[in-house]
């Protein structure tokens, strides 16, 4: 069983889009919890992807999004959550 | 011959009550639609600066005003224009300047970028604004167009109905060029009137159906979604970028019974874990086009949908929508699949295929070579570009008909066989002198991985082609070294990829494609 915490996903989340974020010019701490990734222009679905197997890989966990409200999954806040929900039960990361 | 629009009209006299469009969270029947279409018909009727051909552009995106302005542009005796918002805007104006519209209906999510479309037009337009009511601030900005804002409308019952001829143009849409200008390709209705008769046949549409519109405007696959639902009475719902994202909620809430979309969609679907055992039962058609169709997201999707039947279609935008398709048969079409691909079947009735050599002369069954159709869904050609359209609309020898060359590479069928799509002819390279198929490469690349999409390029290019093959794939798990080795067994040296690139994911187009392009750019920037 692996503890993941929201706090930590959001750290990885956005250590991660560094270079995009300061593109639109914004820091970590400018970015509240219902931030959106994909309306802010910050990421798109190729990028949501990329994300999501490295918080898989990093996290070792195989995440299953079925239950995720779908406009969730580019806010940064619910997601992260989401995944912190998730990952007690989550099998390992298997590509 | 009746007018593209006629469907929808007669829908509106039989279902007025029924819902047309669900669209960012606002469901317009019939009856709600056709006012909106009706009053923006009757400004442009009355407004239009004279002058200019019968075009009127449409840039909205996934809003009410979007299917108004179709309706209203063909109401209007006119064809539309879709102009895309999330395009780069340069592109936008290109296709603005070059369809030579006079008219263009906006959205009000779109008017904020409408100054960077409009640069440099200096011909008067008429620029409706039905969702904006205060324009007195864009009236200065602009002062040589004309500005409508929703206060200043016509009521619909100033509509007439404008008669149409079937030869003109019922939408003008713009592809990707090869010297980088896109070229419009005109469709006429008679062309689009024929694709929605044989397809609302074909799927039995009733006014119960609820389609998905998971296309763009600017990509042709989505007047399928609008109009031969409209025949029918049914509904198209279109839901917003982000639902598209992930779609599988979209589909389960809106009770869809009719599923449209290129097959990457449903590969991301099964990248989410969204495509669970019969998570879709709504679903009674599953149709996928604009791209090859992998057996396995066949596979996969025949769990999430299992009451679904599923088709695979194909065509280019030059022959209107689609012109051929294939019923999926669990006994015995794995067998027809070839290199995990499923087949594109046969023409639509009325629709002729020919494959041919390079000389246009036809192969033997067996064979491979160019698809060339022709057909009553065979487009006018290219909007002012009569070269280009000589060029790829042609009379092959001993036959009278004009055929449009597809540039997509076939296998001839035996007897009854279905059309097998191999890749397109530009999809060959030369290296060192040799031809390589890069579809082949892709093939054997997914066969060894058990992945659903790999891409080959030719790189680096040279004058004569290319130095060598490059690989992408979407799995950074994979051991490309090894992979490499595995491949030297099938290939001939020549076309084994000399670096196998892994990323999380292969970049994709606005259309949803995988995007050959973006990745060329990936490799220009390697050092």
């Amino acid at each position: 069983m692996r503890h993941v915490s929201a706090q930590e996903v959001r750290l990885l989340i956005l250590s991660s889009l560094e270079a995009q974020l300061t593109a639109v010019g914004l820091t970590q701490t400018d970015i509240p919890d219902d931030f959106d990734l994909l309306t802010e222009g910050v990421i798109d679905s190729l990028g949501i992807l990329q994300l999501i197997t490295l918080i898989e890989e990093h996290f070792d966990i195989k995440v299953d999004f079925a239950d995720l409200t779908p406009e969730n999954l580019t806010i940064v806040g619910p997601f992260s959550r989401y995944i912190e929900e998730r990952a007690p039960s989550a099998l390992p990361y298997d590509p | 011959m009746l007018a593209l629009s006629s469907g929808f009209l007669r829908s509106c006299e039989l279902f007025p009550e029924r819902p047309a469009v669900e669209v960012s969270g606002t469901t317009l029947t019939y009856k709600a639609l056709w006012k909106r279409a009706a009053s923006l018909a009757a400004t442009l009727q009355r407004r239009t600066p004279l002058g200019g051909p019968p075009l009127t552009a449409v840039f909205a995106y996934r809003s009410p005003t979007a299917f108004a302005g179709v309706l209203a542009a063909l109401f209007r005796g006119h064809g539309y224009v879709p102009l895309n918002r999330t395009f780069p805007p340069e592109r936008t104006r290109t296709m603005l300047e070059r369809s030579g519209c006079r008219a263009l209906i906006t959205d009000s999510q779109s008017v904020e970028n409408l100054g960077q479309i409009l640069e440099g037009i200096h011909e008067e337009l008429l620029l409706i604004l039905p969702e904006t009511s205060d324009t007195e601030g864009l009236a200065n900005r602009w002062p040589n167009h004309r500005i409508v804002g929703s206060n200043e409308l016509d009521p619909p019952e100033a509509w007439s109905l404008q008669p149409v001829s079937p030869d003109s143009i019922a939408y003008l849409l713009f592809t990707s060029g090869t010297t980088g200008i896109p070229k419009g390709v005109m469709v006429a209705h008679r062309n689009v009137r024929h694709f929605v008769d044989v397809m609302v046949h074909r799927y039995e549409i009733t006014e119960q159906d609820r389609f998905s519109q998971t296309f763009d405007m600017t990509f042709d696959l989505s007047a399928f979604d609008m109009f031969v639902a409209w025949e029918r009475g049914a509904c198209v719902c279109c839901p917003s970028q982000r639902t598209l994202i992930n779609p599988g909620r979209f589909i389960q809430d809106s009770r869809l019974t009719v599923w449209f979309s290129v097959p990457s969609v449903a590969a991301f679907m099964e990248r989410l874990g969204t495509l669970k055992p019969n998570c879709y039962p709504t679903l009674r058609w599953t149709l996928f086009c604009g791209e090859p169709l992998p057996f396995a997201v066949v596979e996969n999707w025949g769990r999430a949908a299992p009451r679904s039947k599923l088709e695979n279609l194909y065509g280019p935008t030059e022959l209107t929508i689609a012109c051929t398709f294939y019923r999926w048969n669990g006994e015995k079409s794995a067998g027809e699949c070839e290199f995990g691909l499923v087949p594109i079947g046969e023409p639509y009735p009325g629709m002729k295929a020919m494959v041919v050599d390079e000389g246009l002369d036809e192969v033997l069954p067996c064979e491979e070579g160019e698809l060339l159709m022709t057909g009553p869904q065979l487009s006018l050609g290219y909007w002012r570009d009569p070269e280009t359209t000589a060029a790829a609309f042609v009379v092959p020898a001993a036959k009278n008909d004009v055929y449009y060359k597809t540039g997509d590479r076939v296998r001839k069928p035996v007897g009854n066989g279905p059309l097998v799509y191999l890749g397109r002819r530009d999809q060959q390279v030369k290296v060192q002198g040799h031809r390589v198929e890069l579809s082949e490469v892709e093939a054997y690349l997914r066969q060894e991985t058990k992945t659903d999409v790999a891409i080959a390029l030719g790189w680096p290019i040279t004058p004569n082609g290319a130095g060598g093959i490059v690989a992408f794939l979407d799995d950074t798990s994979l051991d490309a070294e090894g992979l490499r080795n595995k491949l030297k067994a099938k290939l001939p040296a020549y076309a084994v990829p000399r670096q196998i690139h892994l990323l999380p994911q292969l970049p994709l187009n606005p259309n949803g494609k995988v995007d050959r392009k973006a990745l060329l750019n990936i490799l220009e920037r390697m050092p």
